[in-house]
């Protein structure tokens, strides 16, 4: 007895350490490794646990949902057993570990990650995954296929012809080499030059017919040379494609092909936020000579652990935003320690909500709430005068402050433009205009030398032109209706409303509105993210410990910086300059200046875009509309738009159309719901197997970091030979087998140079990582790791097949870099330290620029389909369609529809997650409060249907397919707003293995269970202009989940009464 | 180091005010300990109470109290399960012959019983072709390691362990003897879990167990949990 | 309506679909216990949150025949109650079928049968289930040596000394046989009871309801089998099923006493968690197991029958009622204590996916019932055999049964 076992590999001092950081200061005890009697399970000898030991380690990202949370991945056998997370790093760890910390030790310690992370073994080896290629053997969405080679696939799309004979399809279908007509590299850059002279009315179309009749075959429509090549027709539509594999696929799309139809599907998750968000950080910039508003970053979050009041406004901090894990232990902690208060403005009492002070909004009344927020800040100067009032950097500096405003500068009220110093004679063209106690002078932001110093609240006339301050613009929007109108329609109580405002301006800079998708989702999604932005600015929090911040930011993984080895975007010989207009008229200049509107004019057949991109909605509707040109090629990536874009479901019967969409295929991990519908559909693989691009992260961290991902299981995917080479089938491979085939620059020999092949996946990946390793500027690199950690890299990836990991392949790729890359690879990414947040008061890492209070380039944009002014303000505006008309319904429709996501759920991803998701809850519900339960006689369980206006409960999915219904059980609560009824995402499948399919002749049967619950995507409302997609912003491009009306129709009731309750509460816990 | 396993006494306090119901606990548990469908050690509870507007919602994660006086030890005829004398309430899997008794006397019902099933049973099986179908499940069938043993679980006429058993939350006592946290307060997202030795005064846990706020869950039937929670 | 009353030919078809029907049920029986041995307890619709269902209460609900039985030729012996007499070896034999029949359920039960043994290498004092096995064991071994001791004390030839002192024998055994079945058909009560954990079971009068439930069934079950199947038809016999129907009729009425106080008082005020599952009993979604099986099967019309009728038939008849519809009483005790969350809101706390295990809903599965089958048809086979083996459980025929009518 009581022999003593030195069995400890961790220094001692390490692991308290450790513990003391895991759990905010809980040391473990003295753990002593004691025998004691006979007993055997009151041995306490260190048992088998391969999982602790770093040789069974992989460090890389997550990727189930978008907060790409850094994990760590443990082996056993060979398998991925347990996921957790990456202790470097302080996403998963709050504080983190010291980078140097040697893996050996760093193994002790596990960091935190959210139940969907736990669980993505799950994804990961989902008997449903993809390991071939699959071939169409029906009609599209028969779910009839037969697995082919990757050989006669790729070979297949290349070539293209008589692909579906067999079934008895007679059709031609294109291949590639069809669609990319346009090849060389001067040829498109000198049309490209020709058309940006006809957009800028220096061309006429005959001159550009005329000087370049011999490559007029290669364009779409020689009458629109605007159209760009028929390249374009290839159109690569990716859903969670950025910012995962954004670089190697706009590499392919841009460069290799020469289309501009490049597609994330950020419109349909929360672009206006980001657009808003880089509009009002755009600045003024001079770039080649010329001055224009360069758009700043998409994100800015509030400093969670310094504030004192943060409003979560349609977000939270535990369930979705950016996310969870690194927000939960922040958030939480500061309001346990008393520090932080929160309020969460939401229908629905979330589980962030159950932390704070819980507003329930109306869905369609952020915009009113925020508004008489403005009102109420304004009318009792609760701003922040003198931070307003700095209309340059010297002048911030001046003041004490890093970032400044526009809030004094002078708009041009008929233009939308801002009065230029020239027109006002005080300056430059590039100069702006503030009055100085009644005098205009000219301001030059980023000026640091002479500080300007505006009034703010002003209206005046100069040379003759009527200008008022951005501020007075804001004012006069704010004050469109009046405080009681707003409280009506935000549905709460004036008192509250002034509550809030109250609240938010009583703690100096110490206080931020944190917000993402809850009070967007709608046509005016733009301006209430704007308004929201503003309010932030308006008590002047910017880069101020407890305020606003930028976030820590990442290193450059592109190679931009000076002594990066690869500056990879520059490393692609014969690259194609793609050109023209995207198929969603997104980023590709004004309307007006296009030749179609010549033809067309007022109203815009389909709306255009010109301040945002990423249209997701948009891309199968403009396609199957042929506007402004048909295509092609559509291929899909990483995304299933029938399913998870608002009256998706519209688009099945577009997909399925061969004469729309002639060439459709798809890289997916599973028969998804819009893959379903492919041609082909390529296996990918999971984020646990594979690359991605470096990585930054949101703004909640506010130390620097850079991540990836990289192989950390053995693939499931078919491994495969492309000229020579092995590697498991993925969007790689099949891009770097097209390239090939097509002859195309940019991948194979000598893509990057001369002598610098891109063979193989890791040829491209890993050279942005040896940026990072090389640092943003000389003397920033990371250290080379030694002789014991080459080893543990090696050992750790003993399980991978060589077609994965070949050292000397992947030390070819990055050179002498290699022993620096070494040591990320070991760590999942480059970390500062945590103390790299702070500096004095302000963030380390601060904004220190420019922010907009009005927008220029919107306020002087103009509606291309009604033909009027937007607003450079946020201006009060209700849910409307495309041509102005507002949104309204029948009566029957009695409740507000809205959407969100659960902590378990990622997207429409984890329905494969048994453990996770399913478990935690089997199907999902539609919630309703107990008031309205009441009035519409529905009890808990009943089944319903959800209908609305443009909906009937049901939509068909293809031949030999049952519809997809959507309904399901009632749950009553009280958490949630009475009038709301809300239901999850994540559910309601009709592919991914929720049904059975045929393959090579066999059937598969489905698993029933995942298609279990609803979703409530296709009763969302469509635009009445468009009629074929939903409704949109018409700025941000934008979908509304917010705004549609339905009704709830019985069609079961609840089966049997439920047993009795009478399970026991903690005291106090009982109130109801 | 050289503590001894009668000195210590492991304890557990959830501080259910940043506890956020993530859940993240409860699947990070099922993870580690590979546990199969119908088992689970620490389900987090999700209530609302008050009524509209004035309501509110209570997460409590729920692992085995480790009771000091554990009801679900006695009842076992075949003293499959004992607490020991670190705090561990533990049921040793070559001996529990899966009566179930200790699953009805538990008063926080903290056991479930092992019925052999595995996630993947009910997706389509067969050779791999298109699909992992084979592939995809192999992970199910790797070992725990739970109490420090090499666990493989296994079907059939006499069922391998812990196929058959009750089973419940171990305190990680695989993880303690590395060195390492319970998997539940690594991964414990709103770091409202804490873990130590309550007989070393400094620990944090210590420390809360002692809190004002500090309550046990039924607290009246005298098991004297070991898992505390502040409320 | 008596067995006797049927024609030979009739009676030799009636056999043949006997016959039948057990083949029938040893068959789907089997194929349960097939499945079992290779899978399991996955078809079951038991769970970890109501890990016991149908099995233990068939457990509990044979074990208490054989207990009832016992009981009755025990106080034979013991009390040398001479009318009881000619059944006395009938009882025996009832009991060392229907100990069996309910050992083998709950073996079934049991996740690793194959370590039962372990009981007896690793005593636990404290369990009430361990105590359990050991007093069955106890019983099983006393039982058969009763049974055995009796058959010879009637074998055909055995000298009077030998008879007297094989009387003597088995009334030691008896008197031994007594405390030890109150001891465990009691003990079953308390095995429940004493589960604190468990407000609808931790009842003190568990223990006493469960010896008289033990009784009631035994001796009903005892009663329906001597007026069916008791070969002679005579007065004696008459006389005897008359009696024992006074005495199944006493117990229901006590039996009945006993589940008033049980279930009224923790309802009286209406408030408390018992009261919420007594509820739950008398008018959730089973209402009809505890109002039409129970009540009015059980209680109901065989008071009022044996309390009106000397029908030996219908005696015998309500005899029957009561023994088969004690099962519904014994289901009633054993699954509602098992279907309330412990804490408020576990039963949404965590589902299972696969198997719905962890759900506070219970039904027996088609499974649960097709091993209940097949143990009641393995019951039946030891009847047969048991008396094959020993015709003397029954008195010699004085008179073919036709002539008694
Ligand atoms: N668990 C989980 N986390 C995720 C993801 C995931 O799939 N699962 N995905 C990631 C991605 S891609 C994104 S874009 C983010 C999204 O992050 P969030 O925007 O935070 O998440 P959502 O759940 O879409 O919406 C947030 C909240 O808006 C509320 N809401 C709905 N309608 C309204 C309304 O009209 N007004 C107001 N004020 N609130 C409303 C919902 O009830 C919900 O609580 O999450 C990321 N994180
Ligand atoms: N009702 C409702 N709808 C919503 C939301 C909501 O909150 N409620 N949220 C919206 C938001 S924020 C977003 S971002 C979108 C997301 O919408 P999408 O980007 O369109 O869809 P995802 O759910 O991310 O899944 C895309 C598909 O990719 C495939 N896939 C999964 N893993 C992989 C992989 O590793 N590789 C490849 N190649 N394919 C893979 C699967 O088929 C999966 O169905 O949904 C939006 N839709
Ligand atoms: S929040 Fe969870 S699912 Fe999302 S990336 Fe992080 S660990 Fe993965
Ligand atoms: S919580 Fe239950 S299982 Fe755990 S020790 Fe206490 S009684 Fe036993
Ligand atoms: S199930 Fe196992 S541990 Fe529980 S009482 Fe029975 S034998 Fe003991
Ligand atoms: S201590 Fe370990 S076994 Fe217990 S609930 Fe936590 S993770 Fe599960
Ligand atoms: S992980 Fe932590 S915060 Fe999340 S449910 Fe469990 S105890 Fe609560
Ligand atoms: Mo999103």
């Amino acid at each position: 007895m009581n022999q003593e076992h030195e069995t400890q590999k961790v220094s001692r001092r390490f692991f308290l350490n450790a513990c003391t950081a895991l759990a905010g200061g809980v040391t473990l005890g003295v753990l002593g490794c004691q025998r004691h009697e006979q007993q055997a399970l009151n041995v306490t000898t260190p048992g088998p646990y391969p999982l602790a030991d770093a040789e069974n380690v992989i460090q890389t990202t997550c990727l189930q949902c978008n907060t790409q949370c850094t994990l760590k991945v443990k082996l056993q056998d060979g398998l991925v057993v347990k996921i957790d997370g990456n202790p470097y790093s302080p996403i998963a760890l709050y504080p983190h570990l010291p980078y140097e910390t040697p893996p050996k030790e760093a193994v002790a310690v596990d960091g935190a990650i959210c139940p969907k992370g736990q669980c993505g073994v799950q994804t990961l080896y989902d008997p449903y995954r993809l390991r071939k290629v699959l071939k169409r053997a029906g009609p599209r969405g028969s779910n009839k296929w037969q697995a082919i080679s990757f050989e006669q696939a790729t070979h297949e799309i290349t070539e293209g012809g008589q692909l579906f004979a067999g079934i008895g399809e007679n059709r031609v279908a294109p291949g590639f080499k069809d669609v990319i007509r346009l090849r060389d590299a001067k040829q498109a850059k000198d049309l490209a030059v020709d058309v940006e002279a006809i957009r800028k009315g220096e061309m006429t179309v005959e001159a550009f017919k005329e000087k370049n009749s011999a490559f007029l075959d290669a364009l779409i429509d020689p009458d629109h040379p605007d159209f760009g090549p028929k390249n374009n027709q290839f159109v690569l539509q990716g859903g969670r494609i950025a910012p995962d594999r954004e670089a190697i696929t706009k590499r392919f799309t841009f460069g290799t092909l020469g289309s501009v139809n490049w597609f994330g599907h950020t419109t349909i998750c929360e672009q206006a936020h980001h657009v808003a968000f880089m509009y009002s950080l755009a600045q003024w910039e001079q770039k080649d000579g010329k001055f224009s508003w360069a758009k700043g970053p998409n994100h800015m979050k509030p400093d969670y652990t310094r504030a004192e009041f943060v409003i979560f406004w349609g977000t939270g901090f535990n369930e979705a935003n950016f996310g969870p894990t690194p927000m939960s232990p922040r958030v939480s902690q500061a309001i346990v320690d008393g520090k932080l208060k929160i309020a969460v403005i939401d229908p629905r009492l979330s589980k962030s909500a159950a932390k704070g002070w819980w507003i329930p909004v109306h869905p369609s009344g952020n915009f009113a709430l925020a508004l008489a927020m403005t009102q109420w800040i304004i009318g009792n100067k609760r701003y922040d005068e003198k931070f307003l009032r700095s209309t340059n950097k010297a002048a911030a500096n001046a003041a004490g402050e890093k970032s400044w405003t526009n809030a004094t500068w002078l708009v041009n009220t008929k233009t939308g433009k801002f009065l230029r110093a020239a027109d006002a004679g005080v300056g430059t063209a590039n100069q702006f205009v503030a009055l100085v106690e009644g005098t205009p002078v000219a301001v030059d932001p980023s000026d640091t030398k002479v500080p300007v110093v505006g009034d703010l609240d002003v209206s005046t006339t100069i040379e003759g032109i009527d200008v008022s301050s951005s501020f007075r613009l804001l004012k006069e929007a704010a004050a469109a209706k009046s405080l009681a109108e707003y409280s009506e329609i935000a549905g709460l109580e004036l008192a509250q409303i002034e509550a809030l405002a109250n609240e938010f301006t009583s703690h100096g800079k110490k206080a931020a509105i944190d917000f993402y998708r809850g009070p967007i989702k709608t046509t005016c999604g733009f301006y209430t993210a704007q308004a929201i932005i503003i309010l932030n600015f308006l008590i002047g929090n910017v880069d101020h410990v407890g305020g606003f911040m930028k976030g820590g930011g990442a290193w450059d993984g592109m190679g931009g910086k000076p002594g990066q080895p690869f500056p990879v975007a520059k490393l692609h010989p014969n690259a194609l300059t793609p050109f023209g207009i995207k198929l969603t008229r997104e980023s590709s200049g004004p309307y007006e200046t296009s030749t179609i509107f010549k033809r067309d004019g007022y109203p815009a057949k389909r709306p255009w875009f010109p301040f945002t991109d990423d249209v997701y909605q948009e891309i199968i509707p403009a396609a199957t509309a042929g506007y402004p040109y048909p295509i092609k090629i559509l291929w899909l990536h990483y995304g299933t738009p029938v399913l998870s874009s608002p009256a998706g479901h519209l688009q099945i019967k577009m997909i399925q159309d061969t004469e729309k969409i002639p060439l459709f295929i798809a890289t997916d991990i599973v028969i998804g719901e819009t893959s379903m519908y492919a041609d082909y559909i390529f296996p990918d693989l999971s984020y646990l197997e594979r690359w991605s691009n470096p990585l930054g992260t949101s703004p909640v961290v506010l130390s620097q970091i850079s991540k990836f991902r990289q192989p950390a299981a053995s693939p499931i995917c078919e491994i495969v030979t492309i000229d020579g080479e092995d590697m498991p089938i993925s969007i790689e491979a099949t891009m770097i087998a097209l390239a090939k085939k097509l002859g195309m620059s940019g991948f194979g020999k000598d893509a990057f140079g001369p002598g610098q092949n891109l063979n193989r996946p890791e040829d491209f990946h890993l050279k942005m990582i040896a940026n990072l390793a090389a640092g943003d500027k000389p003397g920033n690199e990371a250290p080379e790791a030694d002789d014991a950690e080459m080893d543990i890299l090696r050992k750790s990836r003993r399980h991978l097949p060589k077609a994965v990991f070949d050292e000397r392949k992947w030390q070819d790729a990055v050179g002498p870099n290699w022993r620096r890359v070494a040591y990320l690879l070991n760590r999942g990414g480059r970390f500062e330290a945590a103390s790299g947040a702070y500096e004095g008061d302000f963030a380390k890492h601060p904004w220190a620029n420019q922010l907009n209070i009005y927008i220029e380039p919107v306020g002087s944009g103009i509606h291309s389909v009604q033909g009027k002014r937007f607003s450079g303000v946020p201006t009060y505006q209700a849910l409307e369609s495309f041509d102005g008309k507002p949104v309204s319904s029948r009566d029957e429709f009695d409740l507000e529809l809205i959407t969100y996501k659960d902590i378990y759920g990622g997207q429409s991803r984890t329905v494969g997650n048994f453990a996770g998701q399913m478990a935690i809850m089997p199907e999902n519900f539609v919630y309703l409060n107990a008031i309205d339960a009441k009035r519409l006689g529905l009890s808990d369980g009943d089944t319903v249907r959800v209908e609305s206006a443009s909906f009937n409960g049901s939509f068909e999915l293809g031949p030999g397919q049952a519809p997809s219904k959507v309904e399901g059980k009632i749950r009553i609560i009280e958490g949630l707003r009475p009038g709301v009824v809300s239901v999850s995402y994540h559910y309601g499948h009709w592919a991914y293995g929720s049904r059975d399919v045929e393959i090579d002749g066999q059937r598969i049967p489905g698993e029933p269970a995942r298609g279990k619950g609803l979703l409530t995507n296709a009763a969302i409302a469509v635009d009445g202009y468009l009629k074929d997609v939903c409704l949109t912003d018409p700025i941000a491009g934008d979908s509304a989940f917010t705004g549609t009306r339905v009704k709830l129709v019985k069609i079961a009731s609840a089966s049997g009464p439920p047993a009795p309750i009478a399970g026991w509460v903690p005291a106090g816990w009982a109130v109801r | 180091m050289s503590k001894p396993i009668e000195q210590r006494r492991w304890g557990m306090v959830i501080d259910t005010r940043k506890c956020v119901g993530c859940h993240s606990c409860n699947v990070g548990c099922i993870m580690e300990n590979k546990l199969p469908p119908g088992v689970v050690y620490r389900p987090v509870i999700d209530l609302e109470v008050g009524s509209y507007p004035n309501v509110n919602r209570k997460f409590l994660p729920r692992p085995c109290m480790q009771c000091d006086n554990p009801p679900c030890v006695p009842v076992c005829p075949v003293k499959a399960t004992w607490k020991r004398t670190d705090g561990v309430v533990v049921i040793d899997y070559n001996v529990c012959i899966g009566c179930r008794y200790c699953i009805t006397a538990c008063p926080y019902q903290a056991r479930t019983f092992d019925f052999g099933q595995n996630w993947s049973n009910n997706a389509a099986s067969g050779r791999d072709g298109g699909l992992a179908l084979e592939t995809g499940r192999k992970y199910e069938q790797e070992p725990s390691f739970e109490y420090g043993a090499t666990w493989r679980r296994g079907d059939g006429v006499i069922p391998k362990s812990p196929v058959g058993n009750a089973r419940k939350c171990t305190f990680c006592v695989h993880r303690l003897e590395h060195s390492q946290l319970p998997m539940c307060v690594t991964t414990c997202i709103g770091r409202a879990t804490v873990f130590g030795d309550l007989n070393e005064p400094g620990t944090l846990v210590s420390q809360q167990v002692i809190r004002n706020n500090a309550v046990s869950l039924k607290a009246e039937l005298g098991t004297a949990p070991k898992v505390v929670y502040l409320i | 309506m008596a067995f006797s009353s049927l024609g030979t030919t009739h009676r030799a078809g009636r056999e043949r679909l006997l016959w039948a029907l057990w083949v029938l049920a040893a068959i789907i029986g089997g194929l349960g216990f097939y499945e079992r041995l290779a899978h399991g307890d996955k078809a079951a619709d038991f769970s970890s949150y109501v890990p016991w269902g149908l099995w233990v209460a068939a457990y509990i609900y044979f074990s208490g025949l054989s207990a009832g039985a016992f009981l009755v030729a025990a106080a034979t012996y013991v009390f040398r109650i001479r009318v009881l007499e000619p059944i006395s070896r009938l009882s025996l034999l009832i009991a060392a079928v229907t100990l069996p029949m309910g050992l083998l359920m709950i073996g079934v039960d049991l996740g690793h049968l194959e370590r039962a043994y372990l009981v007896f290498v690793r005593p636990q004092f404290h369990s009430m289930m361990a105590w359990m096995v050991w007093l069955y064991t106890a019983y099983l071994i006393l039982l058969f040596t009763m049974l055995w001791v009796s058959l010879k004390s009637v074998q055909p030839g055995r000298n009077p000394g030998a008879v007297t002192n094989d009387l003597a024998t088995l009334r030691v055994l008896g008197l031994i046989g007594i405390p030890l079945v109150i001891g465990f058909a009691g003990g079953v009560g308390a095995l429940f009871a004493t589960v604190a954990a468990r407000e609808y079971w931790h009842s003190p009068l568990f223990p006493i309801f469960f010896l008289v439930g033990a009784l009631t069934s035994g001796t009903a079950f005892l009663t329906a089998v001597v007026s069916w199947l008791w070969p002679s038809r005579d007065a004696a016999w008459k006389e005897l099923v008359i009696l024992l129907g006074r005495i199944v009729l006493a117990l229901v009425l006590i039996e009945f006493i006993l589940e008033w106080a049980e279930f009224s008082i923790p309802s009286w005020y209406q408030i408390g968690s018992t009261y919420d599952l007594i509820r739950y009993v008398l008018f959730g979604p089973y209402w009809y197991v505890f109002w039409l099986v129970h009540l009015l099967a059980g209680v109901l019309v065989p008071v009022l029958l044996l309390a009106k009728t000397r029908s030996p038939g219908i005696i015998g008849l309500s005899a029957a009622l009561v023994a088969v519809t004690f099962f519904a009483v014994r289901l009633n005790l054993v699954i509602p204590g098992l279907i309330t969350p412990e804490l408020r809101g576990l039963e949404q706390a965590y589902s299972d996916p696969i198997g719905n295990r962890l759900t506070f809903a219970y039904m027996p599965s088609w499974f649960e019932w097709q091993l209940l089958l097949g143990v009641i048809a393995f019951g039946v086979a030891l009847w047969f055999v048991g008396t094959r083996l020993f015709p003397h459980v029954f008195p010699r025929p004085s008179q073919s049964s036709e002539v008694g009518q």
